[in-house]
């Protein structure tokens, strides 16, 4: 659950356009810097990293509504520059089919990529600390701690927007404001069909704490489920392929499944 | 989230939406969703929704696969809404909101190839961003069946049989892994492909010639006009009114128009 599965038209129309501009400009970066050599090569590797987590994230842990991201694993084997295209690619695709809002691709982008910068500089530094030895472990607690990280930004992003919608911010639009509205505060859902007396419903806030309680609940149990795998994932590939942990190419290239010879 | 189903109804259906050039469709998803993103009104957006699912009736596109899709988020719209401490009617806007909007992008997908959807953006996107968004969703379909058909045979060498919990979590992380080795060699021999073809940091994608200018531009205005319902409903009248049900009862009646049609043809 760090990325965010809220409905477009719900978060401040500031958040949604400051979010979008902020990732527009980290993905025209991304695209810069990482495709400055050897752009064949990255094409093909974004397409079949991007498309792993959107396969791992096809299968849902349905009690706690979590399902797998494989963001720390991809950010690991992408590096940087390319982690950010790639969580800006997850996203088009799952808000294309209908898998969280098309508004909010920009600041679930920024979620994501901050996942796998996370994992990648925490996995980076803590596995030259323990000297390559303990890959797999140290890929689990990168998980766990990222994971975490980011969850708390997701807090804190969803506290920013419900503060906003106070001040009557938000995403619905208002047309006796002129503009859009608060959409969580009341006014713009109000109700004078089941309420005559009332044409405007006073609406609770949102509770950041009730929020918080939920995803972080939900999400610990996430957290773990993705470290354990993360951990032997990164453990069976730095068996078969260390190089692909550490950053090195493989030096031979095996044979295909199909019994295509490189 | 059964993402292969849509690619399959977008490459193989053949309905008039099927027909329409992607453009348009495009044009027609983005107003659509602005439609959804500027109404409050409970009733409006459950129009919106049951025309939605008029059209992907009488489109015959898979139904059970469209509408799980867009289920979906209302799941965690309704998270949402409980996080928000939301009043039954906040809680129904927010669940019809995530929907209807999922619904809007589906009608799309499942009628639209996917080069086509993507090209639009390819063409702004840095290179390097527009080819793998490319590439991306191709690779998507072929690490599905791959993952599909190790977990199957891993879990046929680890002898599971019924619920083992344990011991097929550590299958389907070596499925995942192996999987992953697969994507891997996967990319080399796309790389390997693209220098054979003398690829030159740009894939190109030739949008389909219009079939239809008429059926085009019904379907532009079929999105103006559920945007324009939308605005002028919240210009109107804001909150909930006695003459609320209207758009929601018009849009029932289209529904159950087009499923006798249906049954009848």
């Amino acid at each position: 659950m760090t990325h965010l599965h809220i409905p477009d038209g719900v978060l401040p129309l500031w958040l949604v356009l400051a979010s979008w501009l902020v990732t527009l400009s980290a993905v025209g970066l991304a695209g810069h810097f990482g495709g400055r050599r050897d752009v064949r090569r990255k094409v093909p590797l974004l397409g079949a990293i991007a498309a792993l987590m959107l396969v791992s994230m096809s299968s849902e842990v349905v009690p706690i509504a979590y399902h797998v991201n494989l963001t720390v694993l991809s950010g690991v084997l992408l590096g940087p520059w390319l982690s950010i295209i790639a969580a800006f690619i997850v996203n088009v695709v799952l808000a294309l089919v209908g898998h969280g809002g098309v508004t909010v691709i920009g600041l679930n982008t920024l979620m994501i990529a901050s996942e796998m910068l996370l994992g990648w500089a925490l996995f980076k530094g803590l596995d030259a600390l323990f000297r390559h030895r303990r890959s797999a472990a140290v890929a689990g607690v990168a998980t766990v701690l990222a994971l975490a990280i980011t969850t708390t930004l997701l807090v804190g992003i969803v506290a920013l927007s419900g503060s906003a919608a106070t001040g009557r911010e938000s995403g619905a639009f208002d047309p006796r404001a002129g503009r859009f509205g608060a959409l969580l505060s009341g006014g713009v859902v109000g109700n004078s069909l089941l309420n005559p007396e009332t044409a405007e419903e006073p609406l609770p806030q949102l509770s950041v704490r009730r929020f918080a309680t939920m995803v972080y609940t939900l999400g610990s149990i996430g957290w773990v489920l993705e470290g354990f795998i993360t951990a032997a994932i990164i453990g069976f590939v730095s068996r078969v392929r260390p190089g692909m942990v550490r950053g090195r190419r493989p030096e031979v290239r095996l044979v295909g499944d199909e019994g295509v010879s490189h | 989230m059964d993402i292969s189903s849509v690619d399959t109804s977008a490459t193989l259906g053949s309905s008039a939406l099927h027909r329409v050039h992607p453009v348009a469709k495009l044009i027609a998803f983005v107003l659509a969703l602005a439609g959804v993103v500027a109404s409050s009104n409970v009733l409006v957006l459950a129009a919106v929704a049951l025309a939605l699912a008029a059209v992907v009736v009488a489109m015959r596109l898979p139904l059970r696969q469209v509408f799980g899709l867009a289920a979906y988020p209302a799941l965690f719209a309704a998270l949402f809404a409980f996080a928000a401490s939301a009043g039954p009617i906040t809680a129904a806007v927010l669940m019809l909101k995530a929907v209807t909007a999922a619904l809007t992008a589906l009608t799309l997908m499942f009628t639209t190839p996917y080069p086509y959807v993507f090209a639009p953006l390819q063409r702004v996107l840095p290179s390097l961003v527009g080819d793998a968004l490319l590439m991306t969703y191709r690779s998507f379909f072929l690490l599905l069946e791959k993952l599909q058909r190790v977990t199957r045979a891993a879990r046929l060498r680890a002898g599971l049989v019924g619920r083992q919990p344990i011991r097929s979590a550590r299958a389907a992380t070596l499925a995942l892994g192996t999987t992953m080795l697969y994507a891997f060699d996967m990319s080399e021999r796309t790389y390997d492909v693209m220098t054979l073809r003398g690829y030159e940091q740009r894939l190109h994608v030739s949008m389909p010639a219009s079939v239809s200018r008429s059926a085009d531009v019904l379907t532009v205005a079929a999105g103006g006009a559920l945007f324009a319902t939308c605005l002028a409903w919240q210009l109107a009248a804001p909150v909930l009114v006695s003459l609320a049900w209207i758009p929601a009862a018009a849009a029932t009646g289209l529904l159950v128009a087009v499923i006798i049609v249906r049954r009848l043809s």
